[in-house]
């Protein structure tokens, strides 16, 4: 610091070493370089631009909407579709056209795991048992990764509450494959390899849960991996 | 006054990031404004404004609009109500059918299930506050059986989807909303 502090003393006596590298760097007098302040700026610019189109591309690209309710399982987005909505959530509805399940009507819940947290697997076989909300009518649906309807082998994607088997105290279980099983089977993809992905879609109608009551302390059925070939 | 190297490289690292931040904000918000078919959109593929247009049974592959519930079948209506208001007025013979009013951006401006609207037949009157106030004028006899809905919002489409508990009640299903009407008051 001592030795800083002497060099200007000493560079100050000459005009001509104005220059001069002994000055310290915060006073030394700026010698612009115009193609390399260019440069940086434009990769200022263009890293900034990567990053940031690139973050709300995956994030829009995850479907998976902010303000999120999870049990267990199962995630809802009871904001998502209303005039509440965080922009996250109305970039995703509206980018994929997605008519929401009002609150007045139902709840939709999805699971993208099982409930040991693995990723579900479209060849897999999964057990989908418990309980759910007190619901009027409720019916679960097999959707692949990036949420649409694949092909079964009877041709039907869908289980409804009314023409379920149940357990004598109200609870039920449900088989997903997509080889047949007995009980309560919901036929999973018939040509869908592991890549494709899955999702489970509850859909409670006419809930009190989704009338304004807290979600919290409701229980809903879990996701139990059987077997996978 | 020359920088340090490591300051340089800091404020540019600042720099980037918050300009990527901008960037970020920028983009998520732009998107709404710029998708090129929004669900209001899509509506106006199966049939004309102001009538309920049966969508086609929900079916791998063959989905009328995302997301929609492979167990239910739905009717879509488009309005707008500088046409004028609009009444809705069904009679679905099933467990479970209910109604939800969206907004052009596909916000939800109201719904109801067939518990909710206490009555087994839907009639439903959407309009705006003026629309209101001249109605007011001179009401219909019906007015006191109707629910009422005031909306700023100009444009939008009501979806109505009714539960078919079994695939031999699909062709009745599909007959009462083949009757739902949406349209002016008489």
């Amino acid at each position: 610091m001592t030795q800083l502090i002497a060099k200007p003393a000493a560079a100050s006596r000459s005009e001509s070493d104005w220059y001069d590298e002994k000055l310290p760097r915060a006073i030394r007098p700026h010698r612009s370089h115009p193609a390399r302040t260019l440069a940086s700026i434009f990769l200022v610019v263009m890293l900034a631009a990567l990053l940031g189109i690139s973050s709300a591309y995956l994030v829009i690209e995850r479907e998976q909407p902010l303000n999120s309710v999870t049990i267990g399982p199962w995630q809802a987005y009871p904001k998502a579709g209303t005039s509440e909505a965080d922009p996250y959530s109305v970039a995703i509805y509206t980018r994929g056209a997605v008519v929401p399940l009002a609150s007045g009507e139902g709840l939709a819940l999805i699971a993208r795991e099982d409930s040991a947290g693995h990723d579900l697997d479209p060849t897999c076989v999964y057990r989908i048992s418990g309980r759910t909300p007190s619901a009027r009518l409720w019916t679960l649906t097999a959707l692949d990764g990036r949420g649409r309807l694949a092909e079964t082998l009877p041709g039907r994607v869908h289980l409804s509450s009314p023409n379920l088997l149940r357990d004598p105290d109200g609870s039920f279980e449900v088989t997903a494959a997509r080889r047949p099983y007995s009980g309560n089977w919901l036929p999973l993809a018939a040509n869908a390899g592991a890549s494709d992905g899955l999702r489970f879609v509850l859909r409670i109608y006419d809930a009190p849960v989704t009338t304004g009551a807290a979600l919290d302390g409701v229980s809903m059925p879990a996701i139990t991996r059987l077997g996978c070939p | 006054m020359t920088l340090s190297p490591r300051f340089s490289l800091t404020v540019g690292l600042l720099a980037t990031l918050c300009l990527a931040a901008i960037i970020h904000i920028l983009v998520v918000l732009s998107i709404p404004k710029n998708v090129q078919h929004s669900a209001y959109d899509n509506a106006s593929a199966y049939g004309a404004d102001r009538q309920f247009n049966l969508l086609p049974d929900v079916r791998p592959g063959q989905e009328a609009l995302p997301d929609l519930d492979p167990a239910m079948k739905h009717a879509v209506c488009r309005f707008r109500l500088s046409d004028g208001p609009v009444l809705f007025d069904a009679s679905i013979p099933v467990s479970f059918w209910s109604i939800g009013l969206f907004n052009a951006a596909g916000e939800t401006v109201y719904s109801l299930n067939n518990r909710t609207a206490g009555a087994d037949r839907l009639s439903m009157l959407v309009l705006t506050t003026e629309q209101l106030s001249i109605l007011r004028e001179n009401p219909p006899e019906n007015l006191e059986d109707l629910i009422v809905i005031e909306t700023r919002d100009m444009s939008g489409f009501a979806l109505l989807r009714a539960f078919v508990p079994h695939p031999s009640e699909a062709a009745d299903v599909d007959t009462a909303l083949k009757r739902a009407t949406c349209g002016g008051i008489n």
